[in-house]
């Protein structure tokens, strides 16, 4: 009987602990969200914010902390793992949420027309004066109107040294080679891989014309047998490991593989390099504008611009940055490419409704045995 | 009789060897978080570098903070809906219970990406804003049908005339909940606040579809980590997290040994 | 069976059968229809879709892409299936049978690695699969191997992986249907005359059916649309039905048509699920003609 008394009381708490406690963190919540709705200037003095929209590993966590430190803005940091994912997220919450995304150029121009952006103050970025005049005014953004660049890049081959001479590698079209069979890591990303199929049957890697995709998914299809693994995980985790021998990957990334696995080099392919630019953009619904300048204009400061690229090792458009970096860096025309090795090179540009043939390729390529 | 001796042994072979294929990746990521190496392959020394790297990433951690909030939320709460669906399917005749005995199997069959996927549409259309909400809803549907079939299984076991009794006596019905059912479901109870709460710690479709930018959980930061390798600060959090329920656990497990004396 | 109509009208019942009403309603019920709904909308440039109703989307799944794409998912997710049953039964077996005081423990113990998440568990396993894994160094290390076998990213790496993540959903309904069996059965059988693979064939097994059914549903259901150990362990290679209908909603951006395979997914799962209760219904019934008890209880209650 006692006991029947004790587990009774007992079993009282725990019932009362599942109503109580949501119900306390509900209120707490509340009042979080509270906080949240009252973002605008004035009533937030204590407690500044800045809602970060970025690629994971694409920022380091101690310049992220020197931000709050020097500002006392504190930032709010969420990832995603593909420009889709991003694009379909901001589509989604309608500009609003956050206060700088990070896209990579022609999903800057696809946000552009669903009205998406803010327009730039450029005066509140004094300093833009740093960013090299030639990673400006693209054709995806004229003028920067939307857009100031944080890093840029290229997707070239990188391949094993150890198990590859090095003349066997200079075109995309070598990675039907045979002795690749089985060795390949190649891109998982829609445009990557039908672009660098398309430079490498010539054409452009944004083409319209479904003749010339119709080529691309030739070359793909007989690439898909020596595929060993696509890069929905890690590329350069494969290529380290050297569980694959060679494939696309960004210069930045494999300058990173590089120190960890010595024996990989990396080459831009003859038929064109596929290029991009990530830029910081404000979405049209941001709460913290001004907190996003802030940002903007800190992370284009040489200093911190600087020690991005030698933490991620991609290529800074930041010229007072470059002439910060280590000489063995800057001489690195991995990366810091010139014109004769982006000779070919294009920009991923917009295909309009071409991208539902894209897709369709490219589901066909993954649906291939 | 040695035949039997025999076949004992190669149970207890059999048993070890499942277990360690259940443990040794387990323990690799707990090494791996002690190893200096920044993209684990290969032993290059112990490091406490990547705790120390975990304590100033503070993405990392408000993510945790964040998971642990909706995994406490979501369980008890589904555990209250699909306790007191238990209850209403098992106990009460009224309209539409078989349909909803129905929609409960639906449930715990349904793929979380489809259940993400169809919640998003609903919270889209009436315009709600994405964020803890949402997402503590979403959790709480997605917990609490297997809740309703633990505490289900737990009802069928015993004896109905317990509480006919306690009616009997005068007992009103919330009375005859709280003093008898209660009581005697209360194992099925927490294990299904358990299994909740590991579902919600888990889950990465449904939240990625159903939270907004400023309520970040960690599967999510895990998950958009995969394609450009895991960090090793994950592996530090993960042996955190693992050795403190460890503890819960076996704390647990002593509470309820030195009660029993 | 439902009992204590009679005294209706208290305000505890009242509560228990509103909150369930609300609580699937507003969560099971709407939220299908609104899936139902989208799939049947039309796509255009880059919205995620246009009011327009339609049925290309249905007719898009009837295209050979996506029957590739359902074949192959069916078929890892069975074969998974099979392999944990396989592995997985002799497990919940000796569990079963060992001292009555290490049971909980022993399962305690299968439960443990769920408390870590499971991606990091799944990338954990390449550590040992890879080229340089832990399994291939073991085995040149002994001289078994000559050159490291090539293990991660083929199918092998994805079963693996599939085992891992749900042996323990096959090994607690396992466990739960074998302990209760009566040893006093197959000393029965045993007595008039059967050998123990005999005893096993027409008592053990027929009697722990409900088990293993229960077991290879909560197996099949999730393999079928789970999506990063294929992708993770296996190198993508083969589009699944979960990448699928993730890829249209986050890649994409086609609603419609993620909504449209989402929606059979669920038919099939639903009409799954149904055949699996009548067989369940079937095997109580041969079982003891009274069967009292109308839940199926796929989860096991006792911890």
């Amino acid at each position: 009987m006692l006991q029947r008394l004790v587990s009774l009381r007992h079993s009282a708490a725990i019932f009362f602990f599942f109503c109580l406690v949501p119900a306390l963190l509900h209120a707490l919540a509340g009042e979080v969200s509270q906080a949240q709705a009252a973002g605008n200037p004035g009533k937030n003095s204590g407690k500044k914010r800045v809602i970060v929209y970025n690629w994971s590993e694409y920022i380091p966590q101690s310049v992220l902390n020197d931000f709050t430190k020097e500002t006392g803005i504190k930032v709010v940091y969420s990832t995603f793992e593909s420009n889709e994912a991003m694009y379909a997220r901001v589509k989604l919450l309608r500009g609003k949420g956050y206060d700088v995304v990070i896209p990579s150029s022609y999903f800057v121009d696809l946000l552009r027309r669903d009205k998406l952006l803010k327009e730039l103050d450029h005066s509140k970025i004094p300093n833009l004066v740093h960013i090299d005049p030639k990673r400006l005014d693209q054709e995806y953004d004229p003028g920067n109107t939307y857009s100031i660049p944080y890093m840029w890049g290229a997707l070239g081959l990188a391949y094993n040294s150890r198990h590859i001479s090095e003349d066997a590698v200079a075109r995309w079209a070598d990675l039907l080679k045979p002795e690749f069979k089985g060795k390949i890591i190649f891109t998982d990303d829609l445009r990557d891989a039908m672009g660098l199929a398309l430079r490498a049957s010539g054409f452009s890697s944004n083409t319209k014309e479904v003749g010339e995709l119709e080529l691309a998914f030739d070359f793909l299809s007989k690439l898909k047998p020596s595929v060993r693994v696509f890069d929905v995980t890690a590329v350069k985790q494969a290529l380290i490991s050297e569980e694959a021998w060679i494939g696309p990957i960004w210069n930045g990334d494999y300058l990173v593989a590089k120190e960890e696995n010595p024996a990989l080099k990396y080459v831009f392919p003859r038929e064109g390099a596929l290029l991009w630019i990530d830029g910081f953009v404000i979405p049209a619904g941001a709460a913290h504008v001004d907190n996003a300048y802030t940002f903007i204009n800190y992370m284009l400061r040489p200093d911190v611009a600087a020690r991005c690229v030698r933490e991620y090792k991609y290529s800074s458009p930041n010229l007072a940055a470059i002439k910060l970096l280590p000489d063995d860096l800057r001489g690195d025309p991995v990366l810091l490419p010139g014109d004769a090795e982006l000779q070919n090179a294009e920009f991923t540009t917009v295909v309009g409704n071409a991208l539902r043939e894209y897709e369709k390729y490219w589901e066909q390529v993954k649906a291939l045995r | 009789m040695p035949r039997a001796r025999l076949v004992r042994f190669f149970s207890a072979g059999y048993l070890t060897l499942i277990y360690a294929f259940f443990y040794v990746p387990l323990f690799i990521v707990f090494c791996h978080s002690f190893n200096y190496s920044k993209y684990v392959s290969d032993w290059n020394g112990f490091s406490l570098r990547w705790y120390e790297s975990l304590l100033s990433n503070t993405a990392i951690l408000d993510a945790a903070l964040n998971s642990l909030l909706v995994g406490v939320c979501a369980a008890s709460l589904g555990t209250l809906t699909g306790t007191l669906t238990a209850l209403a399917i098992k106990r009460y005749y009224f309209f539409g219970r078989k349909s909803l005995y129905v929609a409960v199997l639906m449930l715990t069959v349904l793929p979380d990406l489809v259940m993400g996927i169809s919640l998003l549409i609903v919270f889209i259309a009436l315009h709600m804003e994405l964020g803890f909400f949402t997402l503590l809803l979403a959790h709480t549907t997605l917990c609490a049908p297997f809740v309703t079939l633990t505490v289900l299984a737990r009802l069928a076991e015993f004896d109905e005339y317990l509480v006919e009794a306690a009616r009997d006596l005068g007992a009103s019905e919330s009375r005859a909940f709280l003093h008898v059912l209660l009581p005697l479901t209360a194992p099925a109870v927490a294990a299904g606040w358990l299994l909740s709460f590991t579902l919600s710690m888990d889950d990465v479709l449904i939240s990625t579809f159903t939270t907004g930018p400023t309520f970040e959980v960690l599967p999510i930061k895990i998950y958009s980590m995969v394609k450009l390798g895991i960090k090793p600060d994950i592996n530090a959090l993960s042996t955190i997290m693992f050795a403190m329920t460890l503890t819960l656990v076996l704390l647990a497990q002593a509470i309820t040994r030195i009660r029993r004396k | 069976m439902p009992r204590s109509d009679a005294k209706a009208g208290s305000v505890f019942r009242a509560v228990c059968i509103k909150v369930t009403w609300l609580w699937l309603a507003a969560f099971a019920v709407v939220p299908v229809f609104a899936l139902m709904l989208v799939s049947l909308l039309h796509k255009e440039h880059y919205e995620f879709f246009i009011p327009v109703l339609t049925l290309d989307n249905y007719r898009e799944l009837l295209g050979p892409v996506f029957l590739t794409v359902f074949w192959d998912s069916t078929r890892l997710a069975a074969l998974s299936t099979l392999v944990c049953l396989l592995v997985g039964y002799p497990f919940a077996y000796g569990i079963a049978k060992s001292p009555a005081t290490w049971r909980p423990w022993l399962l305690l113990l299968v439960a443990i690695p769920f408390w870590t998440n499971s991606l990091i568990r799944t990338y954990a396993l390449i550590l040992i699969i890879g080229i340089h894994g832990m399994a291939n160094k073991a085995l040149i290390g002994l001289g078994l191997l000559s050159a490291p076998l090539e293990m991660l990213y083929t199918d092998f790496a994805v079963f693996i992986g599939l085992t891992y993540t749900f042996l323990p959903f096959m090994v607690l309904p396992l466990y739960a249907s074998i302990e209760k069996l009566d040893a006093g059965l197959i000393d029965a059988a045993k007595d008039l005359g059967a050998n123990s693979a005999e005893a096993f064939w027409h008592v053990t097994l027929p009697l722990t059916l409900p088990g293993i059914m229960a077991g290879c549903m909560l197996v099949f259901l999730p393999s079928f649309s789970c999506f990063y150990v294929p992708e993770i362990l296996g190198g993508a290679k083969n589009m699944l039905l979960g990448t699928f209908i993730k890829n249209q909603f986050l890649v994409a951006n086609n609603w419609p048509l993620g909504a449209a395979a989402s929606f059979v997914l669920t038919l099939l799962l639903i009409i799954m699920a149904g055949a699996y209760r009548l067989a369940g219904v079937y095997v109580a019934g041969r079982e003891r003609k009274d069967s009292p008890s109308h839940a199926p209880t796929p989860v096991s209650g006792d911890e």
